[in-house]
Order: C-alpha cells, then sequence, then structure tokens
C-alpha cells in the first residue's frame, strides 16, 4: 500500500460513515415527535428541563440512564412515586433519607412551589418517552424485592422527619411486621403479598368496581381499609387468601396508632 | 528544540500540570463522598465536584494538546509560530475561563449538561479562543508554506474539535434532541477527533523516538485515522440505545463499536512495530515508556473495557452504572492523558535547563504509579460496577441498599487513587522541578545537536 492509498482510504471511509450518519440523523429527526410525545411537551415542562439544568440534577442521578451514577436512576420515577410525595421531597430530602443510614443524602435543592412542580412535569414526560423499554426491569431507590435482604440495617429514622409521607414511608419498612417484608413497591415484584406499585390508581378502580363491597368511597380510604380490615376486599389470587380470609395479618387497626395509619395512608397514596 | 516560539509550549504545560494537579482534588474529594456520610454537602455536594472534576480534565487535556501543537508545528513546518503573542493571549484567555467556570460550578454558575456544564458565556470564550489557536496555527503554516501528514492530522483534528462543539452551543427544548447532539460534541471528540490528535502526536513521537521511516509512519497513520473514523462516527449509536431514538440505532451501535477496538489495537500495534524496529534505542525512555503506555492502555481503557459494555443485550443491564466510570477512566486516562504526558515528557529536556534527557527515577516512580494506580481504580468501578448491576439491576435491591454494599469497592477505589495521585504529584513536581529555558539558552541550543536518532528529520512530506 502506498501514503496515497492510504489517504484514498482515509477519505474513502470518512466520507462513507459521515453520509451514513448524516442521513440516520435527518430519519431519526423525523421520528422523534413520535417517540418523545413532542405534542405533550408544554412551556411548564421546559421550564422543568431548565429547573433540571439550573439545579446540576445529572451530575448526581441518572436519566434514560445518563448521567452521575452518585444517585438513583430518574427515568420512570414518576410512575413510581406520586406528585405528593415527589414534592414533599424535593421539599427537604432529609426528611426521607437518613445519611447516617445510607451514608449519602440529597442536599436541598431549595426549589420553589413553581419550579416542584415544573420539574416534575418534566420528569414525567421523560418517564413516557419510547426508549426502547429501558429499563428492563424496574430499578428502585431503596428497599429490596428479595425478602429478608435487608434483615439487619436499621430502619429508616423518624425521629427528625415532621412529614406524614417521609414518616409514612419509613412506617413502611419498619411497622411491627414491616410492611415491606411482604409488600414490593416496584412494579410486577409479588412478594407474599401483591406489589403495592401504582396502588393509588388500582385502589380508585377497585373502589368503582362492582366487585367492591367495602365502605371505602376513595382510593384513601380503600387504602385505610385493607391496612386495619385486611379481609374486606380480597386481591385475586389463591396466594393471597382463603376461605374469604386474606394472609395479610390484622393486627394494625390495633397496634398501630391511628397518627400512625394516617402516615401510612399518605405515603401508600403517593404509589401511583 | 530548535524554535524559539517552540517554548510557547512550556507555559501551555505548565498550566496544564497545575489543572491536572486541580482535577485530582476534586476527584479524590468525589470519591471520598462515596464512602460518606459529607461533611461538605451544603457547600460542595458531589455534583459540583464531580463537575469540576470532569471539566478540568477537559479542559487541561485541550491545554496539552494544544502546547503540544505550539511544540510540534514549528518543526514540521520549520518556522517560527505566526504570533508568540497571540499564543500568550490565548493561553490567559483560556485559563481565565477554565478558572472562572470552576470558581461558578462551585457557587451554582453551571448549564447543568454533563461534560457541557460551562455556562453559555463561557462557551462563547472558548470557541474564540479556540478560533485564535487555529488561526495562529494556520498562519503558521501558511507562512512556512509547507505542511505534514502528521501535524496535518493532528491541527485538522482540533479543527474538527472547535467545529464540533458548536452543536454544543444550541439549546434544545426536547430532552431527547439534546442528548442526541450532546454526544456529537462528547463522543465524535473522544471516539472520533481527539483520538485523530492522538494519533497526530503518537506518529510525530514515533517518528522522533524511533526514526521510524516518515513515509511508512504516515501511510499508516492515515490508515488508523481512516478506521477511527469508520468506526467511530456510527460508534455514536451506541450512546442512542436508550434515550428515545429510533431502533436501528442498537444494531449499528453495536456492530461499529464491536470494531473501534480494531481502531485502537493497530495504534497499540503501530507504536509497538516502530519502536521494535528501531530497538527501543532513543536516550529519552521516559518518553518511550509514556508513548507506548499511553498507546496500550488506550487498547485496554477505551478498547476492551469499552466493548465489555457497548453490545446492546449487555448495555441494556449495564447502562448507568459505575461500569460507565470504569470505562470513562481508564479510557480518558490511556488515550488523551498518557498522550500529552508523553508529548511533555518528551519535550521537558528541551524546553527546561538541567535535565536529564533520559530522565530520573523521580520520572519512573510517576510512570509506574499513575499506571498501576489507575489500572486499579479500573478495577475498582468495575467490580463495584459488576455488584451494581447482579443486585440493583438483576435482583432488584434499591439503589441506595446496593451502593451501602458496595462500600469495600470505595474503599479500594480510595486507596489506588491515592497511589494514582502521588504518582500524578510526582510528575507535576519533577515538571516544575527545574526552571524553563531562557531565550539565551534556546538560541544556542539550536546549533546543538539534536537528540533524537538520524534520520528523523529526513524526509518531510509535502503532504
Amino acid at each position: 500500500m502506498t501514503k496515497r492509498q492510504g489517504r484514498l482510504f482515509f477519505i474513502i471511509c470518512t466520507l462513507v460513515s459521515a453520509t451514513v450518519f448524516i442521513g440516520l440523523t435527518f430519519d431519526s429527526h423525523r421520528r422523534f415527535p413520535g417517540l418523545t410525545n413532542e405534542d405533550k411537551l408544554t412551556p411548564e415542562i421546559i421550564r422543568g428541563k431548565d429547573v433540571w439544568h439550573n439545579s446540576n440534577c445529572i451530575n448526581c442521578h441518572t436519566l434514560l440512564g445518563e448521567g452521575g451514577y452518585y444517585a438513583p436512576d430518574l427515568t420512570k420515577i414518576t410512575q413510581q412515586r406520586g406528585t405528593p410525595y415527589l414534592t414533599a421531597f424535593l421539599k427537604d430530602p432529609s426528611q426521607f433519607y437518613s445519611e447516617e443510614k445510607h451514608r449519602r443524602l440529597m442536599p436541598n435543592p431549595k426549589l420553589s412551589d413553581a419550579e416542584i412542580s415544573e420539574v416534575i412535569a418534566f420528569l414525567d414526560w421523560v418517564g413516557h418517552i419510547d426508549n426502547q423499554g429501558w429499563p428492563p426491569r424496574p430499578i428502585i431507590v431503596s428497599g429490596t424485592t428479595i425478602p429478608g435482604t435487608d434483615v439487619g440495617q436499621p430502619s429508616t429514622h423518624t425521629s427528625v422527619s415532621t412529614d406524614p409521607v417521609a414518616q409514612g414511608e419509613a412506617l413502611f419498612r419498619s411497622s411491627p411486621p414491616a410492611c415491606s417484608a411482604c409488600h414490593s413497591i416496584a412494579p410486577g415484584v409479588n412478594l407474599a403479598g401483591p406489589t403495592l406499585a401504582g396502588l393509588a390508581t388500582r385502589a380508585a378502580a377497585i373502589v368503582a368496581s362492582p366487585e367492591y363491597k367495602g365502605e371505602a368511597k376513595t382510593s384513601a380510604d380503600y387504602i385505610r381499609e385493607s391496612i386495619t380490615h385486611p379481609s374486606v376486599y380480597l386481591v385475586p389470587g389463591a396466594m393471597y387468601s382463603a376461605n374469604n380470609q386474606s394472609f395479610m395479618p390484622d393486627n394494625f387497626a390495633t397496634d398501630l396508632e391511628p397518627r400512625q395509619i394516617d402516615s401510612l395512608v399518605a405515603y401508600l397514596e403517593t404509589l401511583k | 528544540m530548535r524554535y524559539r516560539s517552540q517554548s510557547i509550549a512550556y507555559w501551555y504545560f505548565a498550566i496544564a500540570m497545575c489543572l491536572f494537579g486541580l482535577q485530582l482534588v476534586f476527584g479524590l474529594l468525589s470519591a471520598s463522598k462515596y464512602l460518606g456520610p459529607d461533611p461538605l454537602l451544603d457547600f460542595l455536594p458531589f455534583d459540583k465536584t464531580k463537575a469540576i472534576h470532569t471539566n478540568l480534565l477537559i479542559v487541561w487535556v485541550l491545554t496539552g494538546f494544544m502546547g503540544a501543537t505550539y511544540y510540534v508545528v514549528p518543526e514540521e513546518s520549520r518556522s517560527e509560530i505566526y504570533s508568540v503573542k497571540l499564543a500568550y493571549i490565548q493561553l490567559v484567555a483560556w485559563t481565565l475561563m477554565g478558572v472562572t467556570a470552576v470558581i461558578g460550578y462551585m457557587f451554582g454558575w453551571t448549564a447543568g449538561n454533563k461534560m457541557l456544564e460551562q455556562p453559555f458565556p463561557l462557551k462563547i470564550v472558548i470557541v474564540i479562543v479556540m478560533l485564535m489557536f487555529l488561526y495562529n496555527i494556520l498562519m503558521t503554516i501558511r507562512r512556512a508554506g509547507r505542511w505534514t501528514v502528521t501535524e496535518g492530522v493532528l491541527v485538522a483534528g482540533l479543527a474538527l474539535a472547535a467545529v464540533l462543539y458548536l452543536p454544543a452551543l444550541i439549546e434544545y427544548e426536547n430532552y431527547t434532541i439534546s442528548i442526541f447532539y450532546r454526544w456529537w460534541t462528547i463522543h465524535l471528540w473522544v471516539e472520533g477527533v481527539w483520538e485523530m490528535i492522538q494519533g497526530g502526536l503518537l506518529a510525530y513521537l514515533l517518528i522522533r523516538l524511533s526514526g521510524a521511516d516518515r513515509e511508512v509512519m504516515e501511510k499508516w497513520l492515515y490508515v488508523i485515522v481512516g478506521l477511527v473514523f469508520m468506526a467511530g462516527i456510527l460508534g455514536t449509536a451506541h450512546h442512542y440505545y436508550w434515550v428515545g431514538v429510533p431502533h436501528y440505532w442498537l444494531p449499528i451501535g453495536g456492530f461499529f463499536s464491536a470494531l473501534e477496538p480494531m481502531a485502537l489495537l493497530g495504534m497499540a500495534m503501530y507504536a509497538y512495530f516502530a519502536m521494535r524496529r528501531a530497538g527501543f534505542s532513543h536516550p529519552n525512555s521516559l518518553a518511550v515508556h509514556w508513548t507506548i503506555g499511553s498507546a496500550v492502555f488506550t487498547v485496554f481503557g477505551a478498547g476492551l473495557l469499552g466493548f465489555a459494555h457497548t453490545w446492546p443485550s449487555v448495555n441494556k443491564w449495564t447502562h448507568g452504572t459505575l461500569i460507565t466510570a470504569m470505562h470513562g477512566h481508564g479510557a480518558f486516562y490511556g488515550a488523551y492523558a498518557m498522550t500529552v504526558l508523553a508529548m511533555i515528557s518528551y519535550t521537558l529536556p528541551h524546553l527546561t535547563s538541567d535535565r536529564k534527557v533520559e530522565g530520573n527515577s523521580l520520572g519512573y516512580w510517576a510512570f509506574w504509579m499513575q499506571v498501576m494506580g489507575m489500572f486499579g481504580m479500573t478495577l475498582s468501578f468495575g467490580t463495584a460496577g459488576i455488584g451494581q448491576v447482579y443486585l440493583e439491576r438483576i435482583l432488584g435491591l434499591g439503589y441506595l441498599d446496593t451502593q451501602l454494599k458496595l462500600q469495600v469497592h470505595f474503599l479500594m477505589l480510595i486507596a489506588t487513587a491515592s497511589v494514582f495521585a502521588i504518582g500524578a504529584a510526582l510528575f507535576i513536581w519533577n515538571f516544575f522541578r527545574t526552571a524553563p529555558r531562557s531565550v539565551a539558552a534556546i538560541d544556542s541550543s539550536t546549533s546543538a545537536p539534536e537528540l533524537a536518532p538520524a534520520g528523523h528529520a529526513s524526509s518531510a512530506g509535502s503532504g
């Protein structure tokens, strides 16, 4: 091979690759509106994107898997946590997680109410982008889908937290027995009890359905009833109940204080 | 050193060394935050230290590239730099930009886009500085009326790096499109035109260090850069798998990413065979270490560790985990940091006074501690990443609970990073140990015989 042929090889390789790449870029632009639901891109969501950038979120978190690898991926976060949870969390993350336990904590981003709702709207829009089904299984923030694997870890401390949602989440992981021992909050992960992912949405549908014979009128009522009287409505499946009796313990109505049940309901209601 | 204006390179390298040191301070700070708890949470949390760590890397490596170019171009074109004054003004503007960015990040002045955190006014300064630089270099070549393939590849790489920065200036409302073009800058830099710069510098060093025939070296340089572009341009697709783009980017990404290590392997073989032919006889064996080291570490860090997680069905599980940090550290260090350190090691005996050509034991300690330290760091990130993928992605343990179980890997990271940092500190100390040569000394040295083996300058092509 001569130097001239070497140069020709370089030019042809570069031109062919660049041409194909630019061609595919044009085609991708044709497809972006459909893949990303561009018609739903409101000014609020665009402002939320600015909040995301201005707060430098990406240098700890990942979004669509891209970012800092120091904090949880947020691609599907709005499908795992409801707006009330995320709002309360963004107002003061230290209420939800303990730096002593997890050895890292999110600093308070100091956002206004409007900014918080904008960034949540942005994250919700991102969560609905068609991204080839990634992640292949839900990435959860904390807790576990495997019973017993968090045994020995101190439960999330509740002493500093005043937010009912945060207290509810702590209780979920610690109340005797811990709800999380039987219920996962990851979609599709059914342990001894069914997954509680999407609970609020499902509860509303159950209350409205003809099969439901209980007293509850709202999803919050239903969640409260399920804690205090687990057998009023039985989730279908032989693994959850027998003889019209739920396998879930029925001690919570007596063992938990009303205030604790309130906070549990507040937390579970955020699971959309 | 034959041309007075080559001494510009010293000051570029000096700034690069300072920023390199600073980068490691923020790197160690970030690593310690993996262990936690973080006493600096409210003043200097991880997002700030990490952004500063990665931005300093980009700035110091580019400073090194520019310094190296100011050294290479006069020799290749046989002419003084067009405007020495402009080169120093450029360096001052560039350094001020870098320092302003770091201080800005500390106080939350950021564009918050990974690797492109520079706020818009600073992005404009970067563009202006790059234009000053390219103007100065192109005017030098034009005035000399002579250029070689080696410097052509080097300068074309730097010019394309400036062009590819332009998409970063535009804001996109659609986050997916924003990601799409972010990679035009970042990926096409590090797996495209920066490799072109690396190839150009490698060719320069090999011709000087091994005395290999320029015609042969430049022929293969074309082939290697051709391979880099063939794989690298379409290899951008491996950043597009899960971000909301059409599905055809997946097989394209898989296929062309698999070709990328080939180009890098080609580069390492290029270096090895050139040196073997010459019998490693150049007196500056420290520079030989860095040159060969860079080519080999690139195959490992960029090629092997990149390929380890780039296949779509693997990346589906590893995407967004510490596996990426493993590859990022190995690749940037091997390909770019080591190339700049090789250039510095080669030029230092010419640029400073009272220094032995063959280097000193401090220099070898710096080399081996850095290489071993970085190897250990990639292993730490790699093992942490494998643990993370298994526990978090496959078994479904929560993110925070998984990170707690990786503490031992973070300890290993800090230990190996400390070895690396000591190696880097030795390199920096060794750099500043002796004063730069005065102009008078340079003038007298121009008549002194060159240190490279005979024949190195015998066949400068006309391109």
